[in-house]
């Protein structure tokens, strides 16, 4: 192969078409072409207000196309507002709120949004709600009247209650099926155990404690203007946005405070063990291995995402590399820190073939502890881990729903309206030493909650031998089977 | 360092002009050896979009060999003649973007999303492994993909609940070698007896420039672009001719009842109609039917079973299209206390109700009022763009197929057109499947008229005796 001189595109571009010569034209195809100038990185901008009865509202303006995306977001979530032992009452509350008002019969609420075209969706989770929905611009104003009747005047019928409550129990027991299902529940209730929110997952018996009053309460409590913050993007204009909300909103009047974010300190973590539960006949065994992790609010933030990044989020990530690409055990694991408010948690893990679940926990535990510093980052691995963080920020800001998705959580999680400046500027300041101190710091192999769900008769007696840890057997409940040994 | 531009809000909106028409402005064109080109300039993002779509999917399996367009995919990840191995992820997601492919009945298709200043490096990347792949291919990555792929299996349906309901209905749904009567994953077995020497030949077969669409959209400069793809694409020579495989309508004629035994706690219920394909304009009334069967709280299925009669927990049905075939599917799952029989029954009963009086003007007119939104929300993405426009080339040698024809013709969907295919479809021609837990075949609905049968996609299962 012959390396040709510099290849002329402005005398091609001159001709206007393409020229055959470029079809016959050698190169050396083994030249990595040089990328041109980066394309600047456009943050959205947006106008903030407050509403008459205290509720914030900003507005994000982009004319692309005729598209509106609306969010109404609350501060706090079911760890704030359900009450003691009956997980699933935001949840019951946010799938119900379309089962009628004062105003509207469930059928007529699915008649009018379907002839808009638009549907609203509402979720509450654990540090934060919302209620959306996206529109052509010309359906905007008739969706939110609808918006604001749902959220001023459910009824929550007791018949639609037991609907809710037998579909609800159905899809638990459904996810007890699965593997990861089952992973789901064990590993919190194994990590910060039942005496901490972050512990308690809905279950059967907190379903059926769930009672009509318990809606009426939390709808009550949790559905008030001072913790709420709605974002509009897309294909308007602030003063208007703003006049159209006064008047949907009219009779949602002034009340309710910012919730407190007070959690419970976590127990320190156990010395590490394999918790073991069984899933006779499963193809493959789900790794969830981790413990504790800061809060958001820690100052590690971003070295910890950068970290994470060669750990386990990139395709090329030690662990995905190793465990997936060069041993062939899995089709893809992962790692990830969740942060909230209170304390957060680490987890590395994936669905891993039955035959080969031992040699996988020898190998998370090996990238485990070589990130710690025995195998410092690489300059190739800072370079991809902090590009991947911040020159993915456009692709973010892609959509109306992309953008309000990027606005809503900053104010959901009490971020600095700066946020994503300050972000790029500290994700691109992160060191290697930085890495490698919080890797030290944040991921503690003597201290992990090794939990696996797979086919026990398969799997146990070649994880004993591996002689990582102890083996603790739990049922898919998380609750321990042999009782004198307790997680 | 980064620019930081936030755009201003008042001199955004005077720049710009909303767009109300409902299209994707782009160019095609066809290299001398057979590649078709579609680009789209677009510069609301900074980013670009390049999907490389190859009209070869597992339909152009033959039987032993299944699974193997899937596999190929995985293979083409694995680096080409002049571009090593991990070039595709370290010039993507290491850059801010992103890359992945994805395997169908019809075709397969490559894409990355990148900042606009690496568009070059993505089409040095594609071109490479279109033109060069065998180049670089050995046993062992072929092997370390193959593994790969089975634990993809293993995690996507040998693990999934109710997932393996597809592979029965295929075999039952289509006579024996029939191009889509096999998963796009493949069997165990056939994975597991795969070789580098089949890997070669399909390569040879079907990854050439005139089996394959480019398409690019995003913040490019066209001519800039076209230049580069003359450079890296233009050299590669154009493949044999592909034969494509005879696919013929199902065949099914009477009513055919299966139980499968699962690894579930809560049986569910799976009919299933043969229909159309991609190619008959009856596509856009089945889709309006499954709309007004599942699509709301006040479509009948649903209001009927899971709201008034309280049978189901859920219910879902609608039409899916391939190039070649077509089925209606029905899903439900029964509120305990319930049984498969009556989710049947109830659901015939509604389905008949339909086919004799045919929908309201109400439900038709809901039906069609969500599709200019989710159109233009569609129209957000270059990747959405990207995929769209080389999909409408791959299939009806038309990048605007979507727009200029499925838009207007579903938007033209009468009562009398639902009726209609309805009454010609959801006939006695079907198969009634039963997904039940282990060893509990008798909550099959009617089990008496019903015949258990494995899959035999699955590993280590023995094929099973054909219903």
């Amino acid at each position: 192969m012959t390396r040709s001189s510099i290849y002329s595109l402005a005398a091609l571009l001159a001709l206007g078409t393409v020229p055959a010569i470029a079809q016959t034209a050698t190169f050396d195809r083994r030249v990595v072409p040089t990328p041109g100038k980066r394309p600047d990185l456009h943050i959205p901008a947006w106008t903030t207000t407050t509403l008459s009865n205290g509720a914030k509202l900003v507005v994000s303006v982009r004319h692309s196309l005729p598209l509106v995306s609306f969010q109404l977001n609350f501060i706090g979530g079911v760890n704030q507002y359900d009450p003691a032992g009956k997980n699933g009452v935001g949840s019951f509350v946010a799938s119900m709120l379309s089962e009628g008002t004062t105003h509207r019969t469930g059928d007529q609420i699915s008649n009018e949004l379907q002839l808009l075209g638009t549907s609203i969706s509402t979720s509450i989770g654990a540090e934060s709600g919302r209620m959306q929905f996206e529109s052509t611009k010309d359906k905007f104003a008739p969706t939110l009247a609808i918006v604001a009747d749902l959220v001023e005047n459910p009824t929550f019928p007791q018949a639609a209650l037991d609907r809710v409550r037998s579909r609800t129990i159905v899809s638990l027991t459904q996810a007890k099926d699965r593997t990861s299902g089952i992973a789901a529940v064990v590993f919190p209730k194994v990590v910060y155990t039942t005496n901490h929110p972050y512990g308690r997952t809905t279950t059967e018996t907190s379903v059926n404690a769930i009672t009509r009053d318990d809606l009426v309460a939390f709808h009550k409590a949790y559905f008030e203007p001072a913790h709420a913050v709605i974002t509009v993007v897309g294909d308007v204009n602030p003063d208007e946005v703003k006049s159209a909300i006064e008047n949907a909103f009219g009779g949602w009047k002034a009340g309710g405070s910012m919730p407190s974010f007070d959690y419970p300190a976590v127990a320190a973590p156990k010395s590490t063990a394999i918790y073991l539960v069984d899933k006779p006949g499963a193809a493959q065994s789900t790794f969830t291995l981790g413990g504790p992790g800061p809060a958001r609010s820690t100052p590690d933030y971003y070295a910890l995402r950068v970290m994470n990044e060669m750990l386990g989020v990139l395709f090329q990530s030690r662990l995905n590399h190793n465990i997936r690409e060069v041993k062939g055990y899995s089709y893809g694991v992962s790692s990830s820190f969740g942060f909230g408010r209170g304390p957060g948690s680490f987890r590395a893990g994936g669905e891993i073939v039955t035959a080969k679940t031992d040699s996988a926990l020898i190998e998370f535990m090996k990238e485990l502890k070589d990130i710690r510093g025995p195998r410092p980052p690489s300059d190739e691995e800072m370079a991809q881990a902090k590009a991947s963080l911040v020159q993915s920020l456009p692709e973010v800001f892609e959509s109306v729903n992309g953008v309000n998705g990027g606005i809503s959580s900053i104010y959901t999680q009490g971020l600095p309206e700066d946020y994503y400046q300050q972000f790029i500027k500290a994700v691109n300041a992160v060191t290697k030493d930085d890495v490698v101190r919080v890797a030290q710091k944040y991921i503690d192999p003597d201290h992990l909650a090794l939990v696996i769900v797979g086919d026990r008769e398969k799997i146990e007696a070649p994880l004993i031998a591996t002689k990582i840890a102890p083996v603790i057997r739990l049922d898919i409940n998380g609750d321990p089977i042999v009782d004198k040994i307790r997680p | 360092m980064l620019a930081i531009a936030p755009i201003n809000p008042a001199t955004a909106q005077k720049a710009t002009q909303s767009r109300s028409s409902i299209s994707i402005p782009f160019e095609k064109y066809t290299l001398p050896n057979g590649l078709t080109v579609v680009l789209a300039e677009e510069h609301s993002t900074p980013t670009v979009a390049v999907a490389v779509m190859y009209h070869v999917g597992s339909k152009n399996e033959v039987p032993g060999h299944t699974g193997f367009a899937h596999m190929f995919e995985h293979v083409m990840f694995t680096g080409s003649g002049h571009v090593p191995y991990g070039m595709h992820d370290k010039f993507t997601e290491g850059v801010g973007g992103g890359n992945n492919g994805g395997t169908q009945f019809d075709w397969t298709t490559y894409y990355e999303t990148d900042p606009s200043n690496y568009l070059e490096t993505l089409l040095w990347l594609e071109s490479d492994r279109m033109g060069f792949l065998l180049d670089s291919l050995d046993e062992a990555k072929f092997k370390a993909q193959r593994d790969i792929v089975k634990n993809e299996r293993r995690q996507s349906y040998d693990n999934q609940p109710y997932r393996r309901d597809g592979e029965v209905l295929g075999i039952a749904m289509y006579p024996q070698g029939h191009p889509y009567s096999w998963p796009t994953i493949g069997s165990m077995g056939d994975l597991s007896a795969a070789t580098v020497e089949d890997v070669k030949q399909f390569f040879r077969l079907y990854y050439a420039p005139n089996n394959a669409t480019l398409s690019i959209v995003g913040d490019l400069n066209t001519a800039q672009t076209k230049a580069w793809i003359a450079k890296y694409f233009g050299g590669i020579p154009r493949g044999k001719a592909i034969t494509r495989p005879k696919v013929a309508p199902s065949g099914l004629a009477t009513e055919k009842r299966l139980t499968f035994e699962d690894r579930v706690q809560i049986p569910r219920l799976h009919i299933q109609w043969p229909t159309v394909s991609l190619q008959s304009s009856d596509q856009y009334a089945l889709n309006v039917l499954g709309d007004i069967l599942t699509g709301s709280r006040i479509a009948r299925l649903t209001k009927a079973l899971v709201y008034d009669q309280q049978l189901a927990t859920s219910v879902s049905a609608g039409q899916s299209s391939s190039e070649g075939v077509g089925t209606f599917d029905l899903v439900a799952t029964p509120r305990p206390g319930h049984t498969l029989t009556e989710l049947e029954d109830a659901a015939d009963s509604i389905v008949a109700i339909l086919k004799r009086d045919g929908p309201t003007e109400d439900e038709i007119k809901r039906a069609k009022a969500g599709l200019e939104l989710s159109f233009l929300d569609g129209l957000q993405s270059n990747f959405n763009k990207a995929f769209q426009l080389a999909q409408d080339q791959t299939f009806f040698n038309d990048p605007s197929h979507s727009f200029s024809v499925d838009y207007p013709k579903t938007q033209a969907v009468t009562a009398a057109d639902v009726k209609r295919v309805a009454n010609r479809y959801l006939g006695k021609a079907r198969i009634v499947l039963s997904d039940v837990p282990l060893g509990k075949t008798e909550l099959a609905a009617r089990s008496a008229k019903s015949t258990v049968v494995t899959d035999p996609f699955t590993e280590k299962s023995t094929p099973e005796t054909r219903p």
